[in-house]
């Protein structure tokens, strides 16, 4: 009786802090009972927070108790933590990140396999073959044609005011670089990329976008410059036809007058496809593969670093230069943190399991070290905090068919696309950094 | 007749005198004297020479003997047969003598014999004082004295024996004997003792005290069984070496007179040493019947004397010694104990034993030994029994309320239950009661219970007849008899999940095939098509209309080109899917653009099987290269290693169902010219050429180079219809329409090391993975079944195989489930296709 009194209505104590002055809270222990959850955490702070500033409005927080997020009674967690109820507990609470708004839909003709943003441009490519520029309105700018199979993935390698210039892997073994004049809307194959002898999965630009990688299934890692030196001379024809309606068109006459590119440097080591690439450094690059390996390159140099073993397929990663992590999606529902700089101990720092099918792609918020944006063949998009493994912050609904990639790379814009042929552009309005604010002015 | 005898007596005494003398010269002249004297006087001499140990001399007496006895036997001859009768239990020797002084009266008889005892006690005389070397006359006359006193005394017996004998048998050999009996030790010296003289002495044997030297020994065998000798005439053999001859025993008749006639036949007893009859004295009689009435013999012993006790036990007031006692005699000895203590350790060791102990084993090792043939070695397991598994006694049925004297009302029987009770008379153990509850005032008026006898003794029979046995539950799980295999959790990875659903095809999918780097996969269909997809992402790259159901499909192995085989009805396409390597695509467009001259005749009979035919336009542009058209519909086609040689199989072709194709020469041949069965699949070694061809109930092995059968597996089952081999080449899966899987060890034996029972329904589809140790099997109850299968490099280890996973993801459609199952071929990945339009990835 005695006990489930204890558990029941027990105290533990509990101190607040935060690292958001402006919730700033007195630095006092309180007794709360010990089976107390975030919703009645959250009564409480605001109760106090009103105690000494009476022009605030209410607000939800998280809290986050031995540095992960209170999902649970407070005392489930204490006990699964180990943690004795008799010291006064620290629970550090943030402001609740804002849901984030579903913003627009953009309908593609077939499925959308890649996606990437750039200010506010958003550039796709389906399976039948095609690029398309969309503004971040959901305007339809662009359809490029060129590659003669199911385009895999895309990149900005630049964006100007007037002109931008992209990547381009498909199937049919060509990496394609484009430039895209703004103004006219049109778009020029500067070069075709050619020495892989499989299909490409993937490709990835460096922060100061002069070399780019591939990679695909015929197990080669290519690094390429983004130079278009070569091709200034070559004049665009490509008319941009401003005048007509919303699709455009653009008429590229690619392999007759684009050049071809040689890799400057191939990369060999992995035994199965390429699955990502991606630059942690100017001159250092990971890769993840089918292999069930990861591995970080010295594009320098041209060899392997280290690498790290997993059990699965990897099938996406993505590296976040804040806190210097990978994020992984491989053929099971699992997402897994690695550190790549660390070789000893557990190589999976943390798991976050919510997906019920394969998870596709993953990408990390460009602003905040702990967020990061999940999809998967469930057809569902999530978006993460690396401190609460178990359950994601939020869902963002919408597709109706598998998920085959989603970006962050625009703080502002969630943007993932998906077999149901659609892209989907959820509005994050949780823009408190530097990065953000950037961002955003890179957009203006 | 007095003054013969003493003259005869002087003789002997002159004889003994020379004999002490021990001279030479004196015994020759006594040898003279000898002969002169007869043979009385060569008997002293005898006895003589057998006190004193002179050689010679003995020799001498032997050889006179010897004459004499001639000269004696010829007397007895004339003798005997007046004698006979008479002297029956006398010895030949006595006869002799007999036979000779027969005519003599009895009285010279007495006469006689008196003088040879006393002549025998001068013997003796001179016996006890041998070491003397000197004998005086003096002495000697002192022992002629005793020697005639005794010799009074033997007249006196005798003459008392003469009175009462009769008449005609009172003659000297009744005499002889009689003296004979008076010391059976002595009885007669020797064979030629004609006048017995010796006889006499016997009484003055014990008075000389001495008479251990004086055994008889006249039969020099020794201490013998005389029994040995019954077999001879003689007894033994005397001094001389001569035999001593068994007296004559007479014959019944004989007997019995002496019986009735002989007063001393109860005190006759018969000496075996020598074989004679010896009559024993009064005084032996006199001390056999004390001993035999339990008396001490010694009449003159005097056991009424009074006791006088030498050593009392009453302590002392004074100690017998002066010193008092040690203190050792008082402790125990410590040498003693441990010596003690020495043998109670090597008895307690078994390493010395008791008498008792020896006797019993000796008593042992005498015994016969039985075995218990049927009983338990030894009984301690049932006293260990008794004990630990104690029997309880049948418990007693607690008596009740009915069987009170004074029971409730309800207990009671009413009228009704009386008649049921008394109803079943003849069936008493249906009765709910054995007995009718009766109510008493009080319990002093309960009468005698009448069957109280016989409810004991049926008591006594259930303790008697309850089961002296132990009923042995034996609790068996169903788990137990499974064998122990690691768990599934230790052998990953393999498919847990469905990952990917690949949907598209409008009706059942019958065959999938994954490309050699697995990207991507073509699955068949019944809708006539195939179609090529992303194994990743599940999208559909291409659909290419075949024209017919598609029941196989088969991507070549062989890297450099991009084909499949593609078998629609009667068709074999060899289509060019066009997803990979572009390189190779257009490689391989280009090696199929052209057909290659084709110099050598192909045989009718594969012509009317078999036609190659190059695609037409429409077709080519769909991806169709070649078109193999065969003359019944091909069930199944597969591919060598290679990827040059495949082969198709028609199950309704009967003789030409197999027909191997080669694609680079655009060739057919038909290999087997006789079908042993309904052809369901073949498979070609992945290493060796080997070809397995599977009919509805056997595997055939053949040998493509030597072109003859290696090996034929039997199934045991009715319907085959997949195979898969293990890329190792040694391990073949086989899948049954009756649910049976089946591994079979190719080295190990002809028939499957192991039968797996996993699916209710049909197996369709059997497959290896090419590099983790899984298999999987389809059938129609929708389910994959993902099992491990460990393939050791070790010859001497068996493959372990561990089901591991059902994977039932597939909507049932309609009576088919899974057509057929494949691995990715780097990934843990299983395919699936099924009769839901649907092909399903499991990961």
């Amino acid at each position: 009786m005695a006990s489930t009194q204890e558990s029941g209505t027990g105290q533990v104590q509990i101190r607040f802090t935060t690292k958001q002055e402006q919730y700033a809270v007195p630095d006092l222990p309180f007794a709360v009972p010990a089976g107390i959850n975030s919703n009645e955490l959250n009564v409480l702070l605001n109760e106090l927070l009103k105690e000494g500033r009476s022009d605030i409005t209410s607000v939800d927080f998280d809290f986050l108790v031995c540095g992960e997020f209170l999902r649970q009674p407070l005392n489930d967690l204490l006990e699964e933590r180990n943690v004795s109820f008799e010291d006064v507990i620290d629970v550090e609470y943030v402001e609740q990140h804002p849901t984030p708004e579903p913003m627009d839909c953009l309908m593609h003709d077939d499925w959308v396999s890649a996606v990437h943003v750039r200010n506010g441009w958003i550039l796709t490519g389906c399976y039948d073959n095609t690029l398309h520029i969309w503004s971040k309105t959901g305007t339809h700018h662009l359809t490029i044609p060129g590659h003669s199979g199911p385009v895999k993935a895309v990149a900005w390698v630049s964006l100007t005011p007037t002109v931008g210039s992209f990547v381009s892997v498909s199937h049919d073994q060509t990496a394609m670089l484009w430039k895209w004049n703004i103004e006219d809307n049109s778009v020029d194959c500067i070069h075709v990329c050619r020495g892989h002898e499989r299909s490409l999965e993937c490709v990835s630009v460096n922060h100061n976008s002069t070399l780019m990688a591939t990679g695909g299934w015929d197990t080669l890692l290519k690094i390429w410059t983004t130079s278009m030196l070569d091709t200034s001379s070559a004049a665009s024809h490509s008319t941009g036809d401003s005048d007509e309606t919303e699709i455009k068109r653009a008429k590229v006459e690619s392999n007759s007058k684009s050049h071809i590119k040689t890799p400057i440097m191939t990369l060999k080591g992995h035994k199965e496809a390429i699955s990502s690439v991606v630059w942690t450094d100017n001159q250092e690059l990971a890769t993840s593969s089918w292999d069930h390996t990861l591995r970080l390159w010295d594009a320098e140099l041209g060899g392997i670093k280290s690498e790290i073993a997993g059990n699965k397929s990897f099938f996406d990663m993505s590296h976040s230069s804040l806190n210097r992590t990978v994020i992984t999606a491989s053929a099971d529902r699992h997402i897994r943190l690695y550190d790549l700089r660390s070789t000893e101990g557990s190589l999976v720092k943390s798991t976050f399991t919510s997906h019920s099918q394969w998870v596709q792609s993953v990408k990390w918020s460009t602003t905040d070290e702990h967020l990061f944006i999940s999809g998967a063949h469930d057809s569902q998009v999530l978006l993460w905090d690396s401190r609460s493994p178990k359950a994601p912050l939020f869902n963002l609904e919408g597709h109706e068919d598998k998920v085959m990639c989603v970006d962050w790379s625009n703080p502002r814009y969630m943007v993932s696309g998906g077999a149901d042929k659609t892209v989907r552009i959820f509005k994050s309005r949780h823009a408190p950094s530097k990065n953000g604010t950037e961002g955003e002015k890179e957009e203006l | 007749m007095v003054v013969k005898q003493t003259v005869n007596i002087d003789s002997c005494k002159a004889l003994t005198r020379e004999n002490m003398a021990t001279n030479r010269a004196a015994s020759k002249r006594k040898l003279e004297k000898v002969e002169q004297n007869g043979k009385n006087n060569a008997l002293t001499a005898q006895n003589g020479a057998e006190e004193s140990d002179e050689e010679d001399y003995l020799q001498t007496i032997s050889d006179v003997d010897s004459s004499d006895q001639e000269g004696d036997q010829s007397g007895s001859d004339e003798s005997e047969g007046e004698l006979e009768n008479i002297d029956e239990d006398n010895t030949e020797d006595s006869s002799d003598a007999d036979s000779e002084e027969g005519e003599n009266e009895s009285d010279d008889g007495e006469e006689e014999d008196d003088s040879d005892v006393e002549e025998e006690d001068e013997n003796e005389e001179e016996n006890d004082s041998e070491d003397k070397s000197d004998l005086e006359w003096e002495s000697d006359a002192s022992s002629e004295d005793d020697a005639e006193n005794l010799l009074k005394n033997v007249k006196k017996v005798t003459k008392t024996k003469v009175k009462s004998q009769d008449s005609t048998l009172a003659t000297e050999s009744n005499e002889s004997a009689s003296e004979e009996h008076l010391d059976p030790s002595k009885s007669i010296n020797s064979k030629d003792s004609k006048d017995s003289n010796v006889q006499g002495t016997s009484k003055d044997e014990y008075e000389s005290g001495d008479t251990s030297d004086e055994e008889d020994i006249r039969n020099t065998v020794g201490n013998i069984p005389m029994n040995w000798y019954d077999e001879y005439p003689h007894l033994g053999y005397d001094w001389d070496g001569k035999p001593i001859m068994k007296p004559k025993t007479g014959d019944t008749l004989d007997f019995f007179l002496k019986r009735m006639e002989d007063p001393n036949f109860f005190r006759t007893v018969k000496d075996p040493q020598t074989g004679q009859d010896v009559v024993l004295s009064d005084r032996d009689v006199e001390l056999i019947k004390r001993l035999q009435s339990g008396q001490i013999p010694d009449a003159a012993f005097d056991d009424t004397a009074p006791w006088v006790e030498y050593f009392t036990s009453d302590v002392m007031k004074t100690p017998l010694r002066k010193f008092p006692e040690h203190k050792r005699s008082f402790l125990p000895s410590k040498s003693e104990a441990a010596k003690v203590s020495k043998y109670v350790h090597a008895l307690k060791m078994g390493w010395m034993k008791t008498r008792s102990e020896l006797a019993e084993e000796q008593r042992k090792k005498r015994e016969k030994n039985f075995y218990m043939l049927w009983g338990a070695d030894d009984n301690s397991v049932e006293e260990m029994r008794r004990i630990e598994n104690h029997l309880p006694a049948p418990k007693r049925h607690l008596p009740g309320h009915a069987e009170s004297y004074n029971p409730p009302a309800e207990y009671l029987l009413d009228k009704e239950e009386l008649r049921q009770w008394k109803k079943c008379q003849e069936t008493p153990w249906k009765r709910k009661i054995h007995f009718v509850p009766q109510k008493y005032k009080s319990l002093r008026e309960v009468p005698s219970y009448p069957r109280y006898i016989r409810e004991r003794f049926l008591r006594c029979l259930d303790l008697y007849m309850c089961p002296r046995a132990l009923k042995m539950k034996l609790m068996i799980e169903p788990e137990d008899l499974v064998p122990k295999l690691p768990s599934p959790r230790d052998l990953q990875p393999f498919p847990t999940t469905m990952s990917m659903v690949y949907e598209g095809h409008t009706d059942m999918v019958r065959c999938i095939t994954v490309d050699p780097k697995g990207q991507f996969m073509i699955s068949g269909s019944d809708d006539l098509t195939i179609k090529v997809w992303e194994v990743s992402t599940g999208r559909c790259l291409r659909t290419i209309n075949v024209g017919g159901v598609v029941r196989s499909v088969c991507w070549c192995p062989n890297q450099a080109l991009s084909i499949v085989a593609v078998a629609a009805d009667r068709k074999l396409l060899l289509i060019n899917p066009g997803v990979g390597d572009s390189l190779v695509i257009a490689k391989t467009d280009l090696l199929l653009k052209e057909e290659p001259e084709d110099s050598s005749v192909i045989p009718e009979r594969v012509k009317a099987a078999v036609q190659w035919e190059q695609a037409k336009d429409e077709e080519w542009a769909s991806g169709i290269r070649v078109v193999i058209n065969h003359f019944k519909e091909i069930k199944q086609v597969t591919w060598h290693g290679r990827g040059d040689y495949f082969a198709t199989v028609m199950p309704e072709g009967i003789h030409r169902s197999v027909v191997i194709h080669q694609l680079s020469k655009r060739r057919s041949q038909v290999p087997f010219s006789r079908s042993k069965g309904l052809v369901q699949c073949v498979l070609f070694h992945p290493v060796q050429p080997m070809l397995f061809v599977a009919t509805q109930r056997n595997i055939r092995v053949y040998d493509l180079l030597k072109q003859e059968m290696v090996k034929k597996l039997s199934t045991l089952s009715r319907w085959v219809s997949s195979m898969a081999i293990h890329p190792g080449g040694d391990n073949l899966l086989v899948g049954t329409y009756d649910r049976k899987m089946m591994w079979f060890d190719l080295d190990l034996s002809t028939s499957p090391y192991q039968t797996l029972r996993l699916h209710g329904t049909a197996v369709r589809g059997v497959a290896y993975h090419k590099r983790y140790p899984l298999f999987a099997s389809g059938s129609d109850d929708r389910s994959v079944i993902v099992s491990h299968g460990m393939v050791y490099n070790d010859l001497l280890k068996n493959p372990l195989i561990v089901p591991l996973k059902r994977l039932q993801y597939h909507e049932p459609n309609n009576d088919f489930g899974i057509f057929d199952v494949i691995f990715h071929p780097t990934q843990p990945w299983v395919f699936s296709a099924g009769s839901d339009k649907t092909i399903r990835l499991y990961s």
